[in-house]
């Protein structure tokens, strides 16, 4: 399809020593935090919107949250205490004990980019440009490539001026050390932050609400008609969400109670009256209003949220820096609040959000999707691409504007970019994502698969390539054997029609970064040729220059790590990618070296040593002379900075010492003695001269050059 | 396109050299890679045995066809029996600009087309040959580099002949 779509001959899938045994075997099951399907399943979760009235943010505000309640939310979504069950479409329980949901405030993530440079393409009339939506959350709207850039370079650079410090402990916030064969911090950093605030958008419903918390506190006067009021904002008020949202979500009532100030018993009355007035979707959620500080006695620090976007968090960073105290600036809450937040959040998640999820995709599935999967299913969609004459059913739907002139009856509104929530393929892709996030790969695959046909017939294509990159991620998550056949048949080419689609036809790089990201992630946890076939996809996406530098060197490091991770048959490791995993690492190397990241540098480089050293001719790169020039370059390189470095300050100390020779050789000593720990042993420049000797070699750069090379 | 034409020895050590150009269309005979680039060459062929080691066990052919791409480069290999490997490398100079007829049907812009395919296999074969006069040599030793000036000529011309 596309000009660069020559792949490497796919024969070499079918080689003898790709068909391993264990080749396209079952997954393992996931046990690792790192692992890729652990952070999918983490990043696409339900969204819980969370809009509350004024006084409830004063409530919050008096507890040190300027943000509002979904600020002290959050982080508790992230983890649902105990075990959740969810049960699929055939009615099979499943349990969860990692089940998660994410808080954000109505409206949070919603592309304002694009809207105000189209602004034909989405446009709601309901919703006023400018009403209510911050600054704020604009910067809670992840999908921004170059700002993710910029937090893991902001991350690397600290990780480079304090090396001792373990980057793991510092980006993990879990102290626990990750072994070597998983992927380095930055990366899962990287990967994280790209999955983080997936933005509100037409073409996939993640981030669309899946329920909405309506809240007001005890302070109201008012309070039935405060949350009626709520909920008219919410549905057709200012706070409307735009057109092609679907508005139907479940609304969840919760009363705070102010345990300080007010009376339980009149709450406990006034949510009576509420459960009376809006039936179950209730809660009572007790919290002390005053502020708590870390010295309190039952004071427990906020967990960090994992999952805030790359703006916001760099925006943390540099709040933090600038304040004086470090332990002074992470907020802290009562033992007894987040008991309670738990209790709650447990509580509307098992009983309220993951029911009325279950009950959406069973009534979906039954009345829209398996209309469509049968024979007469095929036909309607066949007489609706001829005739139109199947679009009996779907006449619930008017096309808005004269934007259906173009496909001659389908329901995509080629002018504005959207199908209306209310028509058959929404429904399908908001059914597909649901099951998705509830984990029903199985179901979220076959609908993704029938969307793509139909988004392909309305070329709906941004629809289109956010279908194929669903179908093809979770095809990869069913853990089942696949042959490397079906998988060139199915998942390659999915991803290169996402790939395709999202660079080409909608110019949306995030979109193509994402998809290509993670499908190399998930072929690579399959063993045998798929991670020859990652690696592919890594090597794509460099081609597709869709990542900045620092995203460039992450993913050469990444399809190093590909080829490492295919292991060979027999003593000889025949069929491993020894080599090209060096290599990998190499150009990995001289990526980082070339943003100025030496420790980094080094750590690939000591990589590339071990792996070469696995060969059988271990020094088979050094026998081609000028690849072997190129090598030790980088080799001096990358201990370069600490000789600079080392040689400043001892011109600093000859001026210093310049007395005793005694002291003198006790301090290079101890300097020699310190490089050698860095990489492989330099001998000291020369054995302890005069001083003045020292210097003159120092100022003089080409003489000290042409030293080194005689090392 | 230019040529990167190299003979691994059995224990991954180059033993032959030799980088051309396309003399067809034009072509002036002369290689247009990257001069800051140049190791590259290297790392790819010998990232490439990978492949090779994997793919000469697939088929009884002698000549394996293209077995690898790294970005734009190409790598086409041919076994011969004493598993000395001749590999190479090729690049289409300007992906781009090949958007004439004429030029979309030559080898230089279709690095993986049968004519192509068969150009080098003609390449391959005649430079065998003339590797497998060279070696006979009886001062010649398994794994030593060929310096011989007749064979280098030799390969020059059958370069000039197919590619």
């Amino acid at each position: 399809m596309s000009p660069s779509g020559i792949s490497t001959p796919s024969r070499i899938a079918g080689s003898v020593f790709g068909d391993t045994p264990n080749e396209g075997a079952m997954l393992e099951p996931n046990d690792q935090p790192q692992d890729a399907r652990n952070l999918i399943s983490q990043a696409y979760v339900p969204h819980i919107a969370v809009h509350t009235s004024s006084d409830t943010k004063e409530l919050v505000k008096d507890k040190g949250f300027d943000g509002g309640l979904w600020e002290l939310l959050r982080p508790f979504g992230e983890r649902v205490q105990g075990k959740v069950t969810v049960r699929d479409s055939i009615g099979a329980g499943k349990t969860w004990d990692d089940f998660a949901v994410r808080f954000v405030e109505l409206g949070d993530g919603l592309e304002r980019s694009e809207q105000a440079r189209k602004s034909s393409e989405i446009k709601s009339p309901t919703m006023p440009e400018s009403a209510g939506f911050t600054l704020g959350q604009r910067a809670r709207t992840g999908g921004d490539v170059t700002q993710v850039e910029a937090l893991v370079e902001r991350h690397l650079t600290y990780s480079e001026e304090f090396p001792s410090m373990h980057t793991e402990d510092y980006l993990t916030y879990t102290g626990t050390p990750s072994d070597p064969e998983s992927a380095s911090p930055f990366y899962t950093l990287y990967l994280r932050r790209l999955l983080s605030a997936i933005p509100l958008s037409p073409h996939e419903t993640f981030s669309h609400p899946v329920a909405c918390i309506i809240a007001i506190s005890s302070r109201n006067a008012n309070p039935i008609e405060a949350l009626r009021n709520l909920y008219d904002e919410s549905s057709h008020g200012e706070k409307r969400l735009p057109l092609w949202v679907n508005n139907e979500y479940l609304r969840y009532y919760v009363l705070v109670h102010d345990e300080e100030r007010d009376d339980i018993t009149k709450s406990m009355t006034l949510f009576d009256q509420m459960k009376r007035h809006f039936g179950l979707h209730c809660h009572l959620l007790r919290l002390r209003s005053s502020q708590c500080v870390a010295t309190d006695d039952d004071s427990v620090q906020l967990p960090r949220c994992q999952w805030m976007s790359a703006t916001e968090e760099l925006a943390d960073i540099q709040a933090r820096e600038s304040l004086e105290d470090i332990e002074d600036s992470f907020p802290c809450v009562y033992e007894s609040d987040t008991t309670a937040i738990k209790t709650f959040i447990r509580e509307m998640v098992t009983q309220s959000v993951i029911p009325s999820m279950e009950r959406c995709v069973s009534t979906w599935n039954d009345q829209v999707a398996s209309r469509r999967r049968g024979i007469s299913g095929r036909f309607m969609s066949l007489s609706k691409k001829w005739t139109g004459f199947g679009g009996s059913s779907r006449s619930s739907s008017p096309a808005v504007g004269s934007g259906s002139s173009s496909g001659s009856y389908s329901n995509y509104d080629a002018v504005q970019g959207f199908y209306r929530p209310d028509a058959a393929e929404a429904v399908m892709r908001k059914l597909a994502d649901y099951a998705f996030m509830l984990r029903d790969f199985k179901l979220a695959q076959s609908t993704y698969e029938l969307l793509r046909t139909d988004f392909n017939n309305d070329k709906a294509w941004k629809y289109h390539a956010a279908a194929n990159e669903m179908a093809a991620i979770s095809t990869l998550l069913i853990p089942k054997a696949m042959s490397s056949k079906t998988r060139t048949e199915t998942v390659d080419q999915m991803l290169e029609t996402a790939s395709y689609s999202y660079i080409t036809r909608c110019g949306a790089p995030y979109g193509a970064l994402r998809s290509l990201a993670l499908g190399m992630e998930l072929l690579r946890l399959r063993d045998g040729s798929a991670t020859a076939d990652a690696a592919r996809w890594g090597v794509r996406l460099l081609e597709y220059k869709v990542v900045g530098p620092i995203g460039d060197a992450l993913i050469k490091e990444r399809v190093a790590r590909c080829y490492a991770s295919k292991k060979g048959a027999g003593s000889g490791l025949w069929g491993a990618r020894t080599r090209k995993s060096t290599l990998w690492s190499i150009l990995a190397a001289e990526a980082w070296l070339s943003l100025g990241k030496y420790q980094q540098a080094r750590l690939r480089l000591n990589e590339a040593d071990n792996k070469s050293s696995l060969l059988a001719h271990r020094d088979a790169l050094e026998t081609f002379s000028e690849a072997n020039v190129f090598l030790q370059a980088l080799r001096r390189e990358v201990q370069d900075p600490y000789r600079d470095a080392d040689s400043d300050e001892r011109d600093t100390d000859v001026d210093e010492i310049e007395t005793t020779v005694e002291e003198e050789s006790e301090t290079f000593n101890g300097r020699s003695h310190r490089r050698s720990l860095m990489g492989p042993a330099i001998p000291p420049l020369s054995s302890i001269e005069t001083a003045p000797l020292q210097t003159t070699l120092m100022d003089e750069a080409p003489k000290s050059a042409t030293a080194d090379q005689f090392e | 396109m230019s040529y990167y034409f190299a003979i691994i020895g059995t224990q991954d050590n180059p033993l032959f050299e030799y980088e051309f150009g396309t003399a067809k269309q034009g072509g002036d005979g002369v290689a247009r890679f990257p001069e800051q680039a140049r190791h590259m060459n290297q790392f790819i062929v010998h990232s490439s045995l990978d492949i090779v080691e994997e793919v000469q066990w697939g088929s009884g052919q002698m000549y394996l066809k293209c077995i690898d791409r790294f970005y734009n480069n190409y790598v086409s290999c041919f076994m011969t029996g004493g598993n000395v490997k001749f590999l190479l490398l090729h690049a289409p100079s300007q992906p781009a600009a090949s958007t004439t007829a004429r030029a979309s049907t030559s080898i230089a812009a279709n690095p993986t087309s049968p004519q192509t395919e068969e150009a080098i296999k003609q390449f391959f074969t005649e430079t065998y040959e003339n590797w497998v006069k060279t070696i006979m040599s009886p001062f010649y030793q398994v794994n030593q580099e060929v310096r011989s000036p007749v064979f280098r000529s030799r390969v020059a011309a059958a370069g000039k002949k197919y590619l």
